[in-house]
C-alpha cells in the first residue's frame, strides 16, 4: 500500500472513528450514571438521521405510511442536523421516562434493562421502516456542502490526495461535539452534578442535587449526540435503511467495551481502534472486525482497555 | 492433635486496601475455634480466602496438608470444607428441601442422561439424598416446612437452615460467619449448645466468626483475635481476654 | 380439514420448531445465563443440513430427499454445535450479567459474517433448492412434534434430576453454589452446550422446511423473537416458553386476518400485517415492566400444590 493511499485510509478510518466515538459516548453517558446499556440509543440514533432528512424537507420514497410526503419546510443542512438532534434528545427522555424508569424503581437487573432497550430498539426501528419504508435516503451533496468544494485536493510527489469534504466536516464536526462535551462535563455546574450523580447516586441527591433531572438531561445529551452522529453517518455512506442504526449499536456495544463501560475517553479510543481497524480490514471481514474484537476484548479484559478491573462484591 | 487447617502469611489486598495482612495461625482437627475481632478487620475476608471465594495476593493456605492456595470454591468445598455467609446466602426461590439436597451435590452421581431417564440406580440415590436432607432438616426443626420457599423463612430460622445446609455437605470443618447475628439471648445460648451437639455428631471441627463475646468465650477452645487484617492474639479465652493489645483494640467497640 | 391442512400445516410445524428454539435459550437460563447464541447456533445447524443435501447426499429435482438422511445431518449438526458451543462457551461462560449477553451476540454477528463471505454457505445470496423429505409442510409435523414433545420431557426431567438442581442452585446464587461444590463453569458450559445442540437440530430441520437457507435465518432480529417468546412465555418455568413461542408464532397469522377485517383503515390493515417486530419489541419492553418473569410463573403451580400437601415419603416436585 502506497503513502497516498495509506494516508486515505488513515483518513477514513479516522472520521469512521470519530463517528464511532460520538455515538459510542450516547452509550457512556448514560452508563456512567445509571449502570445500563440503553440500545434504544441506536435507534434515536436512526432516528435523528431521518429526522435530520425530513427537516431539510425532502420527500420519502414510494413505500411506508408516508410514501411521498414531505415536510412543507426547508431548513439548511446545519439547521436540520441540530433540531433534529434535540428531537432525537427529547425521543430519548420519552423512553427514560416511559421504560427505564419505572425499571430503575424497582431496583432491576440491569440486565432487565438492556432487554427491554433491546425491544425498543427493533419496534422503534420496524415503526420507522412502516412509516418511510426501507429504501436508502442521501442528504443531497450541494445542500450539504452549500458553497464548498466537493473535495479537497492535496497534491503529493506521487499522486493527488484527494479528501472528500464531506469526511472532513465529519471529523471536524465529530471534534467540535467532543470538545463541547468534555467542556460541559468538566467545566460546569451540570456537568459536576452529571460526574457526582456517576459517582454515587444516593450521596449525590444527599449533597441536593436533583438526580431525577440530571438523568433526563443526561438522556437529552445521549439523544442529541447520538442523533447527530446518526446524521453524520447518513452524510457519509448515505441512510442504508432503518436497520443502519443496529448494526451500528452492535458495534457501537463493541467501541464501549473496548475503551472500558462508562468511561468516556475510552469511548474515543475504542472508537477510533475499531474505526480504523474496520477500514483497513478486507471488505469482506469488515463487519466481522468489531465483534471479534468485542469477543476477544471480554476474554481478555471485560473491563476494557481503560476500564477498572471489575471486582465482585462476595 | 493434628492440624486440619494451617495458613500461613495469608494476605488480600486489593486497591490500595490491604484487608488481611500477613495472618498465620492453625486449627486443630475437633477444635471449636473462634474468630473475633472489631467491624472491618477483616474477618469474612479471611474465611473468602479459605473457602477460595476470593483470590489469595500472597501467603500459602493448607487443608490437611494439601495446599488449597489457588484452589476454587467448589474444590475447596469437595475437600470437606462448607461454610455459611455472614449475609445468609440461601437459594431463595427454592424450598428449604431443595437447599439441602444441593449441599450433596458431590456426594451424589446422576449425570444428565441418568437423571433424564429416571435409571433404577438414580431413583434410589434420589430416595436416599431426600431422606438424608429430610433427617437433617428435623434436626434444625425445619422438617414440617420442608416445601416452602427458604425466602420465605423467618430470620432464625433462615440462619438455621444454612447451616443445614451447610451440614449436608458432609464436611470435616465448618466454618460460621456469625450464626448467631440478629438472635436473642436465649436463641444464643441454644445455639451454642447445637454447636457442641453437631460438632460431637458429626465429628466436626468449627471455626466460628462471632461478635458476642461471652458466647464465644464460654463456646471456644481457642480464640484467634484480628484487628485490621492482622493477627493480634491467639489462644485460650481466658488468656486472649486478659491480653492488653485485645482490650485496646475493643475499646472503641 | 383438507384446507385446514393446506394453510396452516406450515404455520403448525412453524410453532413446534419456534416452541424448541423458545426451549434452547431456557436450557441456559436455567444455570442463571442469559445467552442470546441461539440464532446463530440455528444457523450454523441449518447450514449444516444445507450444505450436505447439495453436495453430499444429493437428489434429483422433485425426489423426495430420504428421512434418515435428514436424521444424520441433525446428529452432524448437533455434534458441529455441540463442539462451537464448547469452544465459545468455556472461555464466555466465566462472563456474567451484561458482558456475557454481549459476548453471545459477538458471537452471532461473527457467525452471520463469516457465513456471508463463505462460498460454501452461499454467501449473500445463500443455499437454494434444498430438497424435501415430505410433500407438504403438515408432513414436517411427524419430526418436529415428537421432537418437541421429547425435549419438553427431557427439560421436564432434567429440572427435577441432581443436574437440574445444580442448575438452579446457580441461577439463585452462583457463589454460594459453588461453596456447596457445585462447579459453575462445568454446569454453564453443559446448559450452553445443550442449547446449542437443540438450536442446531432445529436449523437442520428447519433449513429442509424452507427449502432455503441464508444468513437471514440467524439474525439479531431471531433473537429478538426468541427472547420475546421466554419473556412473554415465562422464564421460571420450561411450559412458559414452549407456549409463549407457539402464541407468539401464532399471532401474526391471527393479526393477517384481522387485517383482512371489512372496515379497518388500511394503515391498519398494514400495521397488523407487516408489524410483528413492532409487536414483539413492545412486548419485550412491556413485558419486562410488567411480568419480568413471564405469564407462567411457578407460583401458578404452587397455588395448586399447596391444596394437597404431600407426605416427605412421596415423590417431591422440585419447581
Amino acid at each position: 500500500m502506497n503513502t497516498t493511499l495509506f494516508l486515505q485510509q488513515m483518513i477514513n478510518g479516522v472520521s469512521l472513528g470519530m463517528v464511532y466515538a460520538i455515538f459510542a459516548l450516547g452509550y457512556t453517558l448514560v452508563f456512567s450514571i445509571l449502570g445500563i446499556i440503553n440500545f434504544a440509543h441506536s435507534a434515536v440514533f436512526t432516528i435523528g438521521a431521518y429526522f435530520t432528512y425530513a427537516l431539510m424537507g425532502l420527500a420519502w420514497g414510494f413505500n411506508g405510511l408516508l410514501a411521498q410526503q414531505k415536510l412543507p419546510l426547508e431548513l439548511p443542512f446545519v439547521a436540520a442536523l441540530l433540531l433534529g438532534g434535540v428531537l432525537a434528545g427529547l425521543l430519548a427522555v420519552a423512553l427514560e421516562r416511559l421504560a427505564f424508569k419505572p425499571l430503575r424503581e424497582r431496583s432491576a437487573d440491569p440486565l432487565l434493562t438492556l432487554v427491554s432497550s433491546l425491544g425498543l430498539a427493533v419496534a422503534l426501528v420496524n415503526i420507522i421502516q412502516f412509516l418511510v419504508g426501507a429504501e436508502a435516503y442521501s442528504y443531497p451533496s450541494q445542500r450539504v456542502l452549500s458553497g464548498l468544494p466537493p473535495s479537497i485536493n492535496l497534491a503529493t510527489a506521487e499522486a493527488p490526495l484527494i479528501i472528500p469534504t464531506v469526511r472532513v466536516i465529519i471529523i471536524i464536526a465529530s471534534l467540535v461535539i467532543l470538545a463541547l462535551l468534555v467542556l460541559l462535563i468538566n467545566a460546569t455546574k451540570v456537568g459536576k452534578a452529571m460526574r457526582a450523580v456517576a459517582e454515587d447516586t444516593t450521596t449525590a441527591s444527599l449533597l441536593g442535587i436533583n438526580t431525577d433531572r440530571i438523568i433526563l438531561f443526561t438522556f437529552f445529551l445521549s439523544g442529541l449526540v447520538g442523533g447527530i452522529a446518526g446524521t453524520l453517518v447518513g452524510l457519509s455512506v448515505t441512510i442504508t435503511g432503518p436497520y443502519f442504526g443496529i448494526s451500528f449499536g452492535l458495534k457501537g456495544l463493541a467501541v464501549i467495551v473496548l475503551g472500558g463501560l462508562g468511561n468516556i475517553p475510552g469511548a474515543v479510543v475504542g472508537g477510533l481502534v475499531i474505526g480504523i481497524a474496520e477500514t483497513f480490514a478486507p471488505s469482506s471481514l469488515k463487519d466481522a472486525v468489531a465483534f471479534v474484537i468485542l469477543f476477544l476484548i471480554l476474554l481478555a479484559r471485560p473491563q476494557g482497555l481503560l476500564g477498572k478491573a471489575i471486582i465482585q462484591k462476595v | 492433635m493434628t492440624e486440619i487447617l494451617r495458613i500461613q502469611g495469608l494476605t488480600r489486598t486489593f486497591g490500595g486496601l490491604v484487608a488481611v495482612n500477613e495472618v498465620s495461625f492453625s486449627v486443630n482437627e475437633g477444635e471449636i475455634f473462634g474468630l473475633i475481632g472489631p467491624n472491618g478487620a477483616g474477618k469474612t475476608t479471611l474465611f473468602n480466602l479459605i473457602t477460595g471465594l476470593t483470590p489469595v495476593t500472597s501467603g500459602r493456605q493448607f487443608y490437611k496438608e494439601r495446599e488449597t492456595t489457588r484452589m476454587k470454591p467448589h474444590e475447596i468445598a469437595a475437600l470437606g470444607v462448607a461454610r455459611t455467609f455472614q449475609n445468609i446466602r440461601l437459594f431463595g426461590g427454592l424450598t428449604a428441601l431443595e437447599n439441602v439436597m444441593i449441599a450433596q451435590h458431590l456426594h451424589t452421581h446422576a449425570g444428565v442422561i441418568s437423571g433424564v431417564l429416571g435409571t433404577a440406580a438414580t431413583r434410589a440415590e434420589e430416595r436416599r439424598v431426600r431422606e438424608t436432607s429430610m433427617t437433617l432438616l428435623e434436626k434444625i426443626n425445619l422438617a414440617d416446612r420442608f416445601d416452602q420457599q427458604a425466602r420465605s423463612f423467618a430470620y432464625g430460622d433462615q440462619r438455621r437452615l444454612e447451616i443445614a445446609r451447610a451440614l449436608a455437605l458432609q464436611p470435616r470443618l465448618l466454618l460460621l460467619d456469625e450464626p448467631g447475628a440478629g438472635m436473642n439471648p436465649n436463641e444464643k445460648a441454644e445455639l451454642s449448645d447445637f454447636c457442641r451437639r453437631i460438632r460431637d455428631e458429626f465429628d466436626l471441627t468449627i471455626v466460628l466468626i462471632e461478635h458476642n463475646v461471652p458466647m464465644v468465650m464460654g463456646l471456644c477452645h481457642r480464640i484467634a483475635v484480628l484487628n485490621f487484617g492482622m493477627l493480634i492474639a491467639i489462644g485460650e479465652p481466658e488468656k486472649v481476654k486478659n491480653d492488653p493489645t485485645v482490650i485496646e483494640a475493643y475499646l472503641g467497640d | 380439514m383438507e384446507g385446514f391442512i393446506a394453510t396452516y400445516g406450515f404455520l403448525i410445524v412453524t410453532m413446534t420448531l419456534q416452541a424448541m428454539l423458545a426451549l434452547s435459550l431456557y436450557l441456559p437460563l436455567m444455570a442463571g445465563q442469559l445467552s442470546l447464541a441461539t440464532p446463530g447456533f440455528y444457523a450454523l445447524g441449518g447450514f449444516v443440513a444445507a450444505v450436505m443435501s447439495k453436495n453430499i447426499f444429493v437428489v434429483a429435482n422433485g425426489e423426495l430427499y430420504p428421512l434418515p438422511v435428514v436424521f444424520v445431518e441433525m446428529a452432524v449438526a448437533a455434534v458441529l454445535c455441540a463442539g462451537v458451543a464448547l469452544l465459545v462457551g468455556l472461555p464466555a461462560l466465566r462472563l456474567r450479567g451484561i458482558y456475557l449477553a454481549l459476548a453471545t451476540i459477538a458471537f452471532v454477528e461473527v457467525v452471520r459474517v463469516v457465513a456471508l463471505n463463505l462460498p460454501i454457505t452461499g454467501q449473500a445470496v445463500g443455499i437454494f433448492g434444498i430438497p424435501q423429505p415430505f410433500r407438504s409442510s403438515f408432513d414436517y409435523l411427524i419430526v418436529s412434534l415428537p421432537m418437541l414433545l421429547l425435549s419438553i420431557f427431557f427439560v421436564y426431567r432434567l429440572e427435577r434430576s441432581r443436574v437440574g438442581r445444580a442448575f438452579a442452585a446457580l441461577r439463585e446464587d452462583e457463589l454460594a453454589a459453588a461453596a456447596m461444590g457445585v462447579s459453575p463453569t462445568r454446569y454453564k458450559v453443559l446448559a450452553f452446550v445443550m442449547g446449542a445442540v437443540l438450536a442446531g437440530m432445529v436449523g437442520a430441520l428447519n433449513a429442509h422446511l424452507l427449502n432455503t437457507w441464508n444468513t437471514r435465518q440467524g439474525t439479531f432480529d431471531a433473537a429478538i423473537l426468541i427472547l420475546a417468546y421466554v419473556i412473554i412465555g415465562g422464564s421460571r418455568t420450561f411450559l412458559g416458553p414452549v407456549l409463549g413461542a407457539m402464541l407468539l408464532s401464532a399471532l401474526p397469522e391471527v393479526l393477517r386476518a384481522a387485517a383482512g377485517l371489512p372496515g379497518l383503515a388500511p394503515f391498519i390493515a398494514q400495521l397488523l400485517t407487516d408489524g410483528r417486530l413492532i409487536l414483539y419489541g413492545l412486548l419485550i419492553a412491556l413485558g419486562t415492566l410488567f411480568f419480568p418473569q413471564g405469564l407462567i410463573t411457578p407460583d401458578l403451580f404452587r397455588r395448586r400444590r399447596a391444596r394437597r400437601k404431600a407426605a416427605p415419603a412421596a415423590p417431591v416436585e422440585a419447581a
